[in-house]
């Protein structure tokens, strides 16, 4: 009997810690509640995302919050979404990890009126609108063209993606080998494209693996924000920052100290606030019921003269980093 | 001799050194000392969570809440040491993480042995309540700025070798960490009252307790030792990536589980071996980083990993299977 008791006990307690856990999740709310959903939460760029997301509830009054799944799984973010939906949000913007596996939870939001956006995902059927912040083959080429800069455009490079699923990761690649065999071709692909599945440790791991395979590897590009950081880890370790060129999408504040000892040669981004931004501002104009045209102003820098193809809005919003102009960015 | 060959760990040996003779005759760099530092490297975070793991199995629980504990424990006594401006040595790093994973695997103790709830579900259970307290009251943020002391034990080195290419490849000393505790948890579950214990109650709580055995006391230091060496771990993953991402190691708990089933733990208790728990993190490590130098192309290599496991277990299950319908004619 006294261990039924404390078995009802200990229930009790996991129950009321949970519930505290819970509760704030569910705060109520009247105006506009727009939703962006992105890959992982926790990032720093997804932070600095949420940053922009933030902005724009505060400066148009509405609420706006950002969320993401513990681990980059589509899985998860199909959950997630179905539970947006159930809380009735105004809208969603997402930036998908997979988009073929969001095609049906998104069709179903957008039957009950709300607005979808995504980002990073110009082959995406149901939404809106996709958000890109520049043409994914220019970005693609201008690292090849970075990486050939620093490898006197001869050599062995090695490429690595967040997910072989990765639309836009992908794309970068397709368009960065295409240039290379256009324009440099002293220079030769090996090992295909290395997933990372967007953890520093395995692109650490990717990265030493690759060294031991092909010795003579001189380059490398990273699409995920975290590639370049594992793979500067693994050029300093070796004390290679003086024979190996690494180039690819990352921020100041991950990878700033690699930057600064050469492993990392130079870094690309788009500030995610921006996308944040843009994408709940593309939501509310929807919401209000105006058409987005070919060369429209977002209202921010990058965005003023925007590029419509289809479902997709296109700026001119990248951003280059190296040791000489790293201190300009704090995030 | 006939017991060595029937034993579970001969067969995961055989099939590690199958594994590692077909790989090096794909590409005979997996035999240089290069490879043999980063496949231990790659297996010390996951070596030393195997061991708490593997005591947990052998007394017939389950636990999933390990890698969660890990990076808790670090995350939080990263933040401590950042506030009082510590820059001293990384003992107190390591004291202060395994003090904090001690504490919540005790909290996982206490709910196991005086509850007697399933192992599994309060696992399943405080890894949710712990992820969510962290990232609700301690922080989202990766820290990029560790305290100087973490930062130089992960640097620090055992011994160096340089390749053809003029890269150096060190062995960090926190491998040293991963045999010490091999050895510790050797020497315990072998030869104390307290490990012989253990497997009895795996074997059969029941027959613990009428043996006399101090059930509660033992699960009591089940957990806390599983928490303790989950602090430690954290500390020698972020010493070994430089930075502490409260995403990480969430989600290796299955590998880890892998592992030591893999080294012939059985999974319902009372059996399992430090020596076949080394063997596991072995083929797991092995595995998971010797696709790039197999040449295996990357849309191909889950396929490959799960290929691999299948086989590994496989074996070794069919082999467990066959020892026991053995054991059963000889008594």
């Amino acid at each position: 009997m006294k261990k039924n008791w404390l078995i009802i006990g200990g229930l009790a307690v996991i129950i009321i810690v949970a519930a505290i856990f819970l509760i704030p999740s569910q705060k109520a709310s009247e105006q506009h509640k727009f939703a962006t959903v992105v890959k992982l939460s926790g990032l720093a760029w997804f932070d600095r995302m949420e940053k922009g997301t933030l902005r724009f509830g505060e400066e148009t009054g509405n609420e706006t919050f950002l969320l993401g799944p513990p681990k980059a799984d589509a899985a998860l973010q199909v959950q997630i979404v179905e539970d947006l939906i159930a809380q009735k949000v105004s809208s969603i913007a997402i930036v998908p990890f997979a988009p073929e596996a969001l095609e049906p939870v998104l069709q179903r939001a957008m039957d009950q009126g709300i607005a979808v956006i995504s980002h990073e995902a110009s082959n995406i059927n149901n939404v809106n609108y996709d958000v890109e912040a520049f043409d994914n083959a220019a970005y693609g080429a201008h690292f090849m063209d970075q990486l050939a800069d620093l490898m006197g455009a001869k050599g062995e490079y090695a490429v690595m993606v967040g997910s072989l699923t990765s639309k836009s990761h992908n794309e970068f690649i397709d368009a960065a080998i295409a240039r290379q065999q256009e324009v440099y071709p002293d220079m030769k692909l090996v090992a295909e494209r290395v997933e990372s599945y967007d953890d520093q440790k395995i692109a650490y791991e990717r990265a030493k693996e690759l060294l031991k395979a092909y010795p003579n590897l001189g380059g490398f590009i990273g699409c995920a924000m975290t590639d370049p950081v594992g793979i500067g880890l693994a050029i300093e370790e070796m004390g290679l920052q003086d024979k190996t060129a690494v180039v690819g999408t990352s921020l100041v504040s991950v990878a700033g100290a690699y930057l600064e000892t050469g492993a990392i040669d130079a870094i690309s981004f788009w500030d995610p606030a921006d996308v944040g931004y843009v994408m709940n501002a593309i939501a509310a104009r929807i919401l209000a019921g105006e058409a987005i045209a070919d060369g429209d102003n977002l209202g921010v820098p990058g965005y003023e003269q925007i590029t419509l193809n289809g479902k997709v809005i296109t700026g001119q919003a990248w951003i280059d980093v190296t040791k000489e102009n790293m201190d300009q960015y704090d995030f | 001799m006939k017991k060595i060959l029937r034993s579970s760990e001969f067969f995961v040996a055989l099939v590690v050194m199958v594994l590692c003779i077909i790989i090096g005759l794909i590409n005979p760099v997996f035999f240089s000392w290069e490879n043999l530092f980063d496949l231990l490297r790659s297996g010390v975070v996951t070596g030393i969570l195997a061991l708490g793991c593997l005591i947990v199995i052998v007394s017939g629980g389950t636990d999933v809440s390990f890698a969660t504990i890990a990076i808790f424990a670090v995350y939080l006594a990263s933040k401590i040491l950042i506030a009082w401006q510590f820059d001293g040595t990384v003992l107190v790093a390591f004291l202060l993480s395994a003090a904090i994973g001690t504490v919540l695997g005790l909290f996982n103790g206490a709910l196991i042995a005086w509850f007697r709830l399933p192992t599994m579900i309060v696992t399943l259970g405080t890894s949710s309540i712990f992820r969510g307290a962290m990232l609700v009251f301690i922080g989202t943020f990766i820290i990029n700025k560790l305290p100087q002391g973490i930062l130089a034990f992960g640097q620090a080195t055992l011994a160096q070798v340089s390749n053809a290419n003029g890269a150096v490849i060190g062995l960090p000393v926190s491998v040293v960490i991963f045999f010490g505790a091999a050895v510790l948890v050797w020497l315990m579950m072998k030869y104390t009252m307290l490990g012989r214990g253990i497997y009895a109650l795996g074997g059969d709580r029941v027959a613990a307790e009428r043996a006399g055995l101090n059930v509660i006391g033992i699960q009591l230091f089940i957990y806390g030792l599983v928490g303790f060496l989950a602090g430690i771990s954290g500390v020698v993953h972020a010493s070994l990536v430089r930075n502490v991402n409260p995403f990480d190691l969430i989600g290796t708990e299955m590998n880890v589980i892998a592992a030591v089933v893999l080294g012939g733990a059985r999974i319902t208790g009372g059996r399992g071996t430090v020596f076949g728990t080394i063997l596991g993190v072995m083929l797991v490590v092995i595995m998971n980083n010797s696709l790039i130098l197999l040449g295996i192309p990357s849309y191909w290599q889950r396929a490959a990993i799960g290929v691999l496991i299948l086989l590994g277990t496989g074996i070794t299950a069919w082999q467990s299977k066959r020892e026991s319908a053995a054991n059963l004619l000889e008594s």
